[in-house]
């Protein structure tokens, strides 16, 4: 009886574990909206570059010298740096920038990563093949009266290592974008975002 | 066939057990064959580390880097336990085979396992105490988690990319702080990370780094001219004075390091300790097992650049990556012979739970068998990390690195339009690679 008890809790316990395991290795997917704010731990993600730039851009352009300009200035937009302990790709960051700014017919842009590709195409054209009256013009190019540039910077804070079944962190990230008149040098507008984060590991997992 | 039953079955009497015990005789016999069964394999299993992983190892050390690569072609060629090994080992086979952007993409891969292997597998830890540590993922030596941000801000540099550099050398500082005692001994990655904040313009985080690293170092002098530079840059004057007297004389005469490109050389030389199993058997089968480095390069030429004209230059600061490993393991000894005491307790309990005496016999052996040490880790790294940096001067330089050490002679020509810094990464007795410059 005892030995069939034991036999049976067993098979019990297999039949748990293998049904549980299968339920964690089945494969799931599903449709997010790129709106949706959605962190998985405290590291920079998609919904943090969503939030920074809306933010900048609104205020690049609600603040003097866009606002009050109505001429569409030419801007470029350089690399922001990142000086934070992660890799993170902030090109993302000034593709949106720029085209939510040019969305909003605020300002328009030159092509400062195409810059070869643009010459390469202008040589090409001089080069015999195309006909002169459709080639390009050269030296009618727009210079920018303005540069975007920024910082992406962050700090991040691990509790003291301690008995305990989780590990809480402080991540904070500030990203400053600034205006700078390509003439005289001066910033004319500035602003920054800040976000701050808290997240908690556990130290054991199955 | 465990006792654990037995006692199930025996609430009254001897008798009834006996009884109880031969109806059941057939069911017995199966459990004993899958005990049997799972801890023969257990122990065949523990101890063995990949075919390919050795296959690699010995490639390399053979000079066959593409075949060293070749033998590493994918993850699934590996235990998932070793897959960190796996990452490690291929991206720095292909580190010394110039193939820095694919090194780049194998180490981001090891140091993101690594932060994932943070969390602990309460299963492995489980079954790894009844069994071995061979059954659980290989997490690496807390010195080799710093090797691996080490190898990327080499590639990193060495691919142009000094941002990036910045933000490995930003982890390493990470790792630095976990683990101070282990990693305290590795002034290469700490002179890597002051240049890395240099390179980018940081010079206070840079300065910081060259001060830190100055205490490190049995003297300043090393690091007296950087820290004179980044000082009277920033307006530190005391301190500028302070570390003047550590210059060479000849320091006034050279040209002014803002003014000449730099060559920044990472030079390694011979093979890393291994671990080798240690064991403690007593009575009646009781085994502590553990690991320990062993030496396999003996010699250590140090790497000193000779310019065109046979004078010394540059300041060489060395990591005896053997040294750092040691201390790394020492870190973790306490946690180790806890874990040791603690499975060959469990070892014991679990074989007098047997009560047939064959089969208690064969349990016994196999768990002394499974009582394997861990001897996994990193065998690709060097036993000598070298940071050189040599003052390069406006047209040809030839800097002879030690050729009696099997270090190759440079030969690197100064543009006008020269960058500020130039790459190179050498390995004793191997092909050396086009230097990289940034610009």
């Amino acid at each position: 009886m005892f030995e069939n008890a034991w036999t049976k809790s067993m098979a019990l316990g297999w039949i748990i574990m293998a049904l549980s395991m299968m339920a964690g290795c089945s494969a799931t997917t599903r449709d997010l909206s790129p709106d949706d704010v959605v962190h998985y731990d405290e590291n920079y993600d998609f919904s943090d570059k969503k939030l920074i730039v809306s933010r900048l851009v609104d205020s690049l352009m609600r603040k003097s010298p866009l606002a009050a300009r109505d001429d569409r200035p030419v801007l470029v937009i350089y690399n922001v740096a990142n000086h934070t302990d992660e890799h993170i790709e902030t090109g993302g960051i000034t593709d949106d920038i720029r085209q939510e700014i040019l969305q909003s017919g605020k300002a328009r842009f030159v092509n400062e990563v195409q810059r070869d590709t643009i010459q390469r195409e202008s040589d090409y054209q001089y080069g015999g093949n195309v006909s002169p009256e459709t080639r390009i013009q050269r030296a009618r190019q727009v210079g920018a009266e303005y540069k975007i540039s920024g910082t992406l910077r962050s700090i991040t804070k691990e509790q003291p290592r301690q008995v305990r079944l989780k590990r809480k962190t402080l991540q904070y990230y500030s990203l400053v974008l600034e205006l700078t008149d390509l003439q005289t040098g001066l910033i004319e507008w500035t602003d920054n975002v800040e976000i701050v984060r808290e997240a908690s590991k556990p130290f054991i997992g199955w | 066939m465990w006792k654990s039953s037995g006692k199930l079955q025996n609430p009254l009497s001897d008798g009834n057990r006996y009884v109880m015990k031969d109806v059941s005789s057939a069911g017995r016999n199966a459990r004993r064959w899958c005990v049997l069964v799972f801890f023969s394999a257990a122990a065949v299993m523990s101890g063995c580390a990949s075919a390919r992983l050795q296959q690699a190892r010995s490639e390399f050390y053979s000079g066959n880097l593409g075949e060293a690569s070749a033998a590493l072609s994918s993850p699934d060629k590996v235990s998932s336990r070793e897959q960190l090994l796996f990452y490690m080992e291929k991206g720095l086979i292909l580190h010394y085979a110039g193939q820095y952007p694919e090194s780049i993409l194998l180490l981001r891969k090891a140091s993101d396992l690594i932060q994932a292997q943070e969390v602990i597998s309460a299963s492995q830890q489980v079954a790894s105490m009844v069994t071995t540590e061979w059954i659980t993922e290989y997490k690496g030596e807390y010195a080799e988690r710093l090797f691996v941000h080490t190898y990327l801000m080499m590639d990193y540099l060495l691919v142009n990319d000094p941002e990036s550099a910045l933000v490995e050398a930003k982890q390493a500082l990470a790792v630095y702080k976990d683990y101070p005692e282990a990693c305290s001994g590795d002034l290469f990655t700490r002179a890597l990370i002051a240049h890395c904040f240099e390179a980018e313009g940081e010079i206070n985080d840079a300065y910081i780094e060259y001060k830190k690293l100055a205490e490190l170092l049995p003297s300043p002098a090393l690091v007296a001219d950087r820290l004179c530079d980044l000082g009277s840059r920033l307006g530190f004057s005391d301190d500028v004075k302070r570390y003047q007297k550590y210059l060479p004389p000849s320091a006034g005469k050279s040209p002014k390091t803002d003014e000449a490109a730099e060559l920044i050389v990472f030079a390694a030389q011979g093979r890393a300790p291994v671990k080798v199993p240690q064991n403690i058997v007593l009575p009646p089968s009781i085994r502590f097992s553990f690991a320990t480095y062993e030496n396999v390069t003996d010699g250590f030429y140090p790497v000193a650049a000779h310019g065109s004209n046979g004078t010394e230059t540059g300041s060489p600061i060395t990591t005896d990556v053997g040294r750092v490993l040691r201390t790394s393991l020492k870190d973790r000894l306490t946690q180790i012979i806890a874990k040791e005491t603690a499975r060959a307790v469990a070892k014991e309990a679990i074989a007098r739970q047997v009560d047939d005496p064959l089969a208690e016999l064969l349990v016994r052996i196999a768990l002394l068998i499974m009582e394997e040490p861990d001897t996994r880790c990193w065998e690709t790294l060097p036993a000598y990390l070298t940071l050189v940096r040599v003052p390069l001067y406006k047209g040809r330089n030839r800097i002879d690195l030690g050729q009696e050490g099997g270090m190759p002679v440079l030969e690197i020509t100064v543009t006008p339009e020269h960058p500020r810094y130039y790459y190179q990464s050498v390995r004793d007795g191997g092909d050396y690679h086009p230097v990289s410059a940034s610009p």
